[in-house]
C-alpha cells in the first residue's frame, strides 16, 4: 500500500499523477465524491490521463478523447482500443493510499517499464 | 501679379503610398501591430471557449473567452512547432485549443496541458510554452488589443480620440455602446489601401456628388465640411427628415441617454488607425478595418440598436440601408483611385482642398508612425 497525499489536499473535481510508482498511477477525486485510481498512460499515446478532463466517473484523454471508465478500466472509443488497471484505493486516517494492480499493465508503443527499455 | 504665398491646395501623400508594400510591411509593424486595434464585438464570444481570428497587422490573433469570462488573445501559433492553432474564423471549443499537427493542448488561459510524452519532458515549463498573449482592453462592447510589448495608453490613443472629436469622453457614454445589439453587420471586401478609406470618411467634399440620400438627411454636407472638420459638431438632420433612414422616414427606439443636444444630429469620429464611430439618436455604427494588403482592406460594419429593437425583431432595413449606401459609394469611391495611385501623373500625390485640410494632419502622423 503506497501513500499519496492527505484527502484535504485532493479536493473534489482534481486529479493527482503519482510517479514514485512505474508506471504512473493517475488518482482522481470525482465530482460525486468518489476516489479513483487507474493507470495514469492512455493506451494509446504517451499522455498523463490526470492532465485530462474528468466527467463523472470518466476521464477523457487530453491527446485525442478517449474516454476510460475510472471504475472499469475500460475505453470507450478509438484511438485508444485497450483498458488502463484499475488500482484499490484505502483511505486511512484521511490519507489517500493505493494498492497497485499486479497484472500487467497496457502501455502505448515506445514506452517501457524502468529497467526494461 | 499677385504674391501670395499661401495656396488654397496642399498635397496629399505620394502615389506609392498607396501601393508600395514595402510602405504597407512598416504599417503592419509600426501601426497595426503596436497601436490598439479593434478586434472583435465582445458579444460575438458568447461564452467560454468561444474564439474568432483575426488579422492584425502579419499576425493572426486568435481572441477566445476563458473560464472566468474574461477575453485572451493569444497569436495564433503553436509554441511547439509554428502550426495554425485555429483556422477557422469563429468557433467555439469545450475545453482547450489543440494542434492539430502534434496535438499539443492548451487550456483556454493558453497554458500548455497536454502534449504527447509531456511526462518525459518535465524540465518543459507549461507557461513559458504556453500561447503568447497580447494585451487586452474591452470597450464599447469591443475587444481591443494590443501587440506590442508595452502598448501605448488606452486613454491617450483611443479614447483620446473620441474625447477630441466630441468635446468630452462622456458625451460618448450618453449612446450606451457596450449595451446596444447587433442589429446587422456587413462585411466589405474593398479593393483599396485602408489610409483611401480613411480619408475618405475623414471629409465630405464627396458628399453632395456621391451620397445624395445621405445629404438629403444632412443637407448641410452639401457643403463639403465633414462632422469631423469641427470638435462637437454633429451635423443637424434637415427640416422635414424624420429619422436617420434612407428615405427619412422614422427610425427606431432613441437610446434613452442621448441628450437633446445629441438629437436630431449626427456625430463622426475615427479612432487611428482602424474604427470609424457614427453616432444618431437612435443607433450607433461602427467600422472595423482589417487591412490585409497595400490594396486590400476588409470592413466590417456593425449596426447597434437597443436590445429590445433587435429582440423584438424591428424592422432595421431603411435604418440599415443608409449607411450601407454609404459605405457602398465610399468603397466604390476608393476602389476608384487604387488603380490610379501607381499612375505615373500620380507619383507626387494629388491636392487637398481646404474642406480637407485636416487630411493633411493624418498623412503627417502616418509618416511619423513609419518613420
Amino acid at each position: 500500500m503506497i501513500p499519496v497525499c492527505p484527502l484535504a489536499s485532493l479536493p473534489r473535481g482534481e486529479a493527482l499523477r503519482l510517479d514514485v510508482v512505474d508506471p504512473p498511477i493517475a488518482v482522481f477525486h470525482t465530482d460525486e465524491g468518489d476516489i479513483l485510481a487507474i493507470d495514469d498512460t492512455c493506451t494509446h499515446q504517451d499522455a498523463s490521463l490526470a492532465d485530462g478532463w474528468l466527467e463523472g466517473c470518466e476521464i477523457e484523454c487530453p491527446l485525442h478523447a478517449s474516454r476510460f471508465n475510472l471504475r472499469t478500466g475500460e475505453v470507450d472509443a478509438p484511438p485508444a482500443k485497450r483498458p488502463v488497471r484499475v488500482h484499490q484505493v484505502v483511505v486511512e486516517n484521511d490519507v489517500i493510499h493505493v494498492v497497485p494492480s499486479d497484472a500487467p499493465p497496457n502501455l502505448p508503443p515506445g514506452v517501457t517499464l524502468k529497467g526494461q527499455a | 501679379m499677385t504674391t501670395s504665398t499661401t495656396s488654397s491646395v496642399i498635397p496629399t501623400l505620394p502615389g506609392r503610398f498607396y501601393t508600395d508594400p514595402e510602405i504597407f510591411a512598416l504599417e503592419q509593424r509600426n501601426i497595426f501591430e503596436t497601436m490598439w486595434f479593434c478586434a472583435v464585438r465582445s458579444s460575438d464570444l458568447p461564452k467560454p471557449g468561444a474564439f474568432k481570428t483575426v488579422q492584425v497587422g502579419t499576425e493572426s490573433m486568435l481572441i477566445s473567452r476563458a473560464r472566468d469570462g474574461s477575453v485572451r488573445a493569444f497569436f495564433n501559433v503553436c509554441r511547439h512547432r509554428g502550426a495554425t492553432l485555429c483556422t477557422e474564423e469563429s468557433g467555439e471549443v469545450k475545453r482547450a485549443f489543440q494542434c492539430a499537427y502534434h496535438a499539443w493542448t492548451y487550456d483556454l488561459d493558453g497554458k500548455l496541458i497536454a502534449a504527447p510524452n509531456l511526462t518525459k519532458m518535465a524540465d518543459l515549463d507549461r507557461v513559458r510554452y504556453g500561447l503568447v498573449k497580447a494585451h487586452v482592453r474591452e470597450w464599447l462592447g469591443y475587444v481591443w488589443v494590443c501587440l506590442a510589448d508595452e502598448p501605448p495608453p488606452f486613454e491617450r490613443d483611443v479614447q483620446g480620440a473620441v474625447a477630441e472629436r466630441l468635446g468630452a469622453l462622456d458625451l460618448i457614454d450618453n449612446y450606451d455602446v457596450a449595451g446596444l445589439s447587433v442589429g446587422r453587420r456587413i462585411v466589405y471586401d474593398v479593393k483599396a489601401n485602408w489610409k483611401l478609406i480613411v480619408e475618405n470618411f475623414m471629409e465630405c467634399y464627396h458628399c453632395a456628388t456621391i451620397h445624395p440620400e445621405l445629404t438629403e438627411v444632412l443637407p448641410e454636407f452639401a457643403d463639403g465640411f465633414a462632422a469631423q472638420y469641427f470638435v462637437g459638431h454633429g451635423a443637424e438632420f434637415g427640416e422635414r427628415i424624420e429619422g436617420f433612414t434612407v428615405d427619412g422616414s422614422a427610425g427606431l427606439s432613441r437610446i434613452p441617454g442621448v441628450t437633446e443636444d445629441q438629437d436630431r444630429r449626427y456625430y463622426a469620429i475615427t479612432i487611428k488607425p482602424q474604427v470609424f464611430i457614427n453616432l444618431v439618436p437612435d443607433h450607433v455604427i461602427l467600422h472595423r478595418m482589417f487591412p490585409l494588403a497595400v490594396d486590400r482592406t476588409v470592413v466590417e460594419c456593425d449596426w447597434l440598436y437597443l436590445p429590445d429593437v433587435v429582440a423584438a425583431g424591428k424592422d432595421l432595413d431603411k435604418s440599415v440601408e443608409l449607411f450601407h449606401r454609404v459605405n457602398e459609394q465610399d468603397f466604390d469611391a476608393c476602389e476608384r483611385c487604387q488603380p490610379a495611385m501607381s499612375s505615373r501623373t500620380y507619383r507626387e500625390g494629388g491636392v487637398l482642398v481646404p474642406s480637407e485640410h485636416h487630411i493633411g494632419a493624418f498623412h503627417e502622423w502616418v509618416q511619423d508612425r513609419i518613420g
